[in-house]
């Protein structure tokens, strides 16, 4: 909107009389000030990358022995690639937890996510804002508040109702679409806000029926929200830590909660190995996200929300 | 037509609100008995939980230490990440995309592979000792882990990716041309920061304040790990009281402690922007 106003401005605007006049914007942007913010920036990305990269270069180090237990060190004294060919199954199978967890996770999430945003924006019921602002309660909660929450209900519904939930699949999702929800509504929410309820009217008034409508205009035009925001549950659900810390069993620990275990209890070299690969793995995602839609639909709303 | 939305808009409320109250409101019943060890819950109800959490320095301690390093951490990650934030934002290169994807990969690369990359550069015989002791800055290993400015630094760390992409999406809708009209007027730069982005951005950076102050209340990987189990932080105190000793009252009674606690700040903070917006509105 207001692009759109300063792009009109600057066609109308008429060329400056004054000699040798020029944006004082881009002279600042050479100035001393200027370079100090670039280098600010270019430090903060090196920081942000540090411990990464520390774990891909540690992953490829020959280790060091003490006491018939393997220890890696940051930079690597040589080249090794035997990590990578020795991850532990247990390893592997987190991974398969982490993906298929985040996934289940992320559709739940969209299922409920995408007819609330709709519902929210479009409905005339009273009291709209506190169901908004109910279903962005999740947002306020601590993830360890949720964690504690959902084990505890979970073992009371194991007592009452015999239905055992703890350590379970089934219980790690419904914890985790919990979180994904709101995130979902926001980014939809903004699809929904932008577009004009007049195209409905039209393909309606066109003699189109409600679920064509529904399928070839509203949900087109509400894709982008629908990529993010289920891209967002997805990424949340599979980098959580505290949330799954709680609800995981032993065969139903993802990753990350693996390699916390390795930090914490007992340390596996190979678990920096996988963490390049899971490093690499997102990296190609987040490339192919670039590819097909364009990485800044996370930037619409998701966060803020 | 309309009435319609209202039915779509039903089943997902519903489920929404059993997955909000049905643990929320089994925790909190369980906060209210005592605990009688592996897992037992007492039979009557009892405030013994929520009593011991306000007599006990060791519990009270925890979560004042917990504001303390929330409140510095959202700070500092604020000053990291503003001018970052404020560089891409006004950037007309195709850097901008550059530099917002490799912000954006790194807010989502796992916590988890952040912190064990932190333990790697801070340990004993680590990267920064070996550095800091090649240069000659210090003759002797320092000990990160377990110390307050570690856990600071992490949690910095950890919050700077979305901070930066947040603030980002506040800046942007900062006008630039307000900006080069208080620089033709002849405002210097730091004036034009200090009168016109910040001020403009004001409400935004409150509200990306308190979603980071939130996330570093309940941040209980870092304040583990970093920790190195010598500094108790209120969610760490959770996490141990219920993994480790089953202790489902206490644990209840903490996290709703955590919970009441966040609460209150969001509605304080909330009642002070909204003032603050008045105030002005009556200056103007």
């Amino acid at each position: 909107m207001s692009e759109h106003a300063a792009s009109t401005n600057l066609e109308t605007r008429k060329p400056v009389p004054t000699v040798g006049f020029t944006n004082p914007f881009s002279r600042w942007r050479k100035s001393i000030g200027g370079w100090v913010l670039n280098a600010w920036v270019g430090i903060v990305i090196i920081v942000i990358y540090l411990p990464v990269v520390i774990v891909v270069g540690a992953s490829v180090d020959p280790g060091t022995y003490i006491e018939s237990r393997a220890f890696l060190t940051f930079p690597p004294r040589g080249f090794s690639l035997q990590w990578y060919l020795s991850i532990h199954p247990r390893l592997w199978h987190s991974l398969w937890v982490s993906v298929s967890m985040a996934s289940v996770s992320a559709f739940f999430g969209l299922l409920i996510g995408v007819p609330a945003a709709l519902g929210l924006i479009r409905c005339n019921w009273r009291g709209k804002i506190l169901m908004g602002s109910l279903f962005r309660a999740p947002l306020q909660i601590p993830f360890i508040v949720i964690g504690v929450a959902f084990l505890q209900a979970y073992h009371l519904s194991a007592d009452v109702f015999h239905i055992n939930l703890v350590g379970s699949f089934t219980g790690l999702v419904l914890g985790h679409v919990f979180v994904a929800v709101p995130y979902v509504i926001s980014a939809v929410g903004v699809q929904v806000q932008r577009f004009n309820p007049s195209m409905e009217e039209a393909a309606l008034i066109h003699g189109a029926t409600r679920m064509r409508t529904f399928m070839r205009v509203t949900l087109p035009i509400i894709m982008p929200g629908i990529y993010a925001g289920g891209l967002y549950a997805f990424l949340i659900s599979f980098g959580d830590v505290t949330i799954s810390l709680f609800l995981a069993g032993p065969d139903t620990t993802p990753f990350p909660v693996q390699v916390l275990h390795t930090i914490t209890q007992d340390f596996d070299p190979t678990v920096p190995a996988m963490s390049a690969l899971v490093c690499i793995g997102s990296l190609f995602v987040l490339l192919l996200v670039q590819k097909l839609v364009g990485l800044d639909i996370l930037l619409r709303g998701g966060g803020s929300g | 037509m309309r009435a319609n939305w209202g039915l779509v808009l039903l089943p997902p409320l519903v489920l929404s609100m059993i997955l909000l109250f049905g643990p929320q409101i089994m925790f909190l019943r369980a906060s209210f008995f005592e605990d009688l060890g592996i897992g037992r819950l007492g039979p009557d109800i009892t405030f013994v939980n929520y009593i011991l959490a306000f007599t006990d320095s060791f519990y009270y301690e925890s979560l004042i230490l917990n504001f303390q390093l929330s409140a510095s951490v959202t700070l500092l990650s604020l000053f990291v990440a503003f001018p970052v934030a404020y560089r891409i934002a006004r950037m007309t290169s195709r850097w901008a995309m550059i530099v917002l994807a490799a912000i954006i990969v790194s807010a989502f690369l796992s916590v988890a592979i952040k912190i064990l990359g932190m333990m790697i550069l801070f340990a004993a015989n680590g990267v920064l000792n070996s550095f800091l002791l090649w240069t000659g800055i210090i003759t002797d290993t320092i000990g990160i882990i377990g110390t307050i400015p570690g856990i600071i630094f992490g949690l910095v760390h950890l919050s700077i990716s979305f901070k930066v992409l947040m603030l980002f999406s506040v800046i942007q809708t900062v006008p630039r041309s307000l900006e080069e009209a208080a620089e033709i007027h002849g405002a210097k730069r730091w004036r034009v920061y200090w009168r016109v982005v910040i001020p403009l951005s004001l409400p935004g950076i409150i509200s990306v304040s308190l979603l980071s102050f939130n996330l570093v209340m309940g941040a209980f990987v870092s304040a583990l790990v970093l920790g190195g189990g010598k500094i108790f932080t209120l969610p760490v105190l959770i996490q141990q009281s219920l993994m480790l000793f089953s202790e489902f009252g206490m644990s209840a009674a903490l996290s709703a402690l955590l919970m009441l606690f966040v609460f209150t700040i969001n509605i304080i903070s909330v009642i002070l922007v909204t003032r603050v917006h008045a105030a002005r509105l009556a200056v103007t």
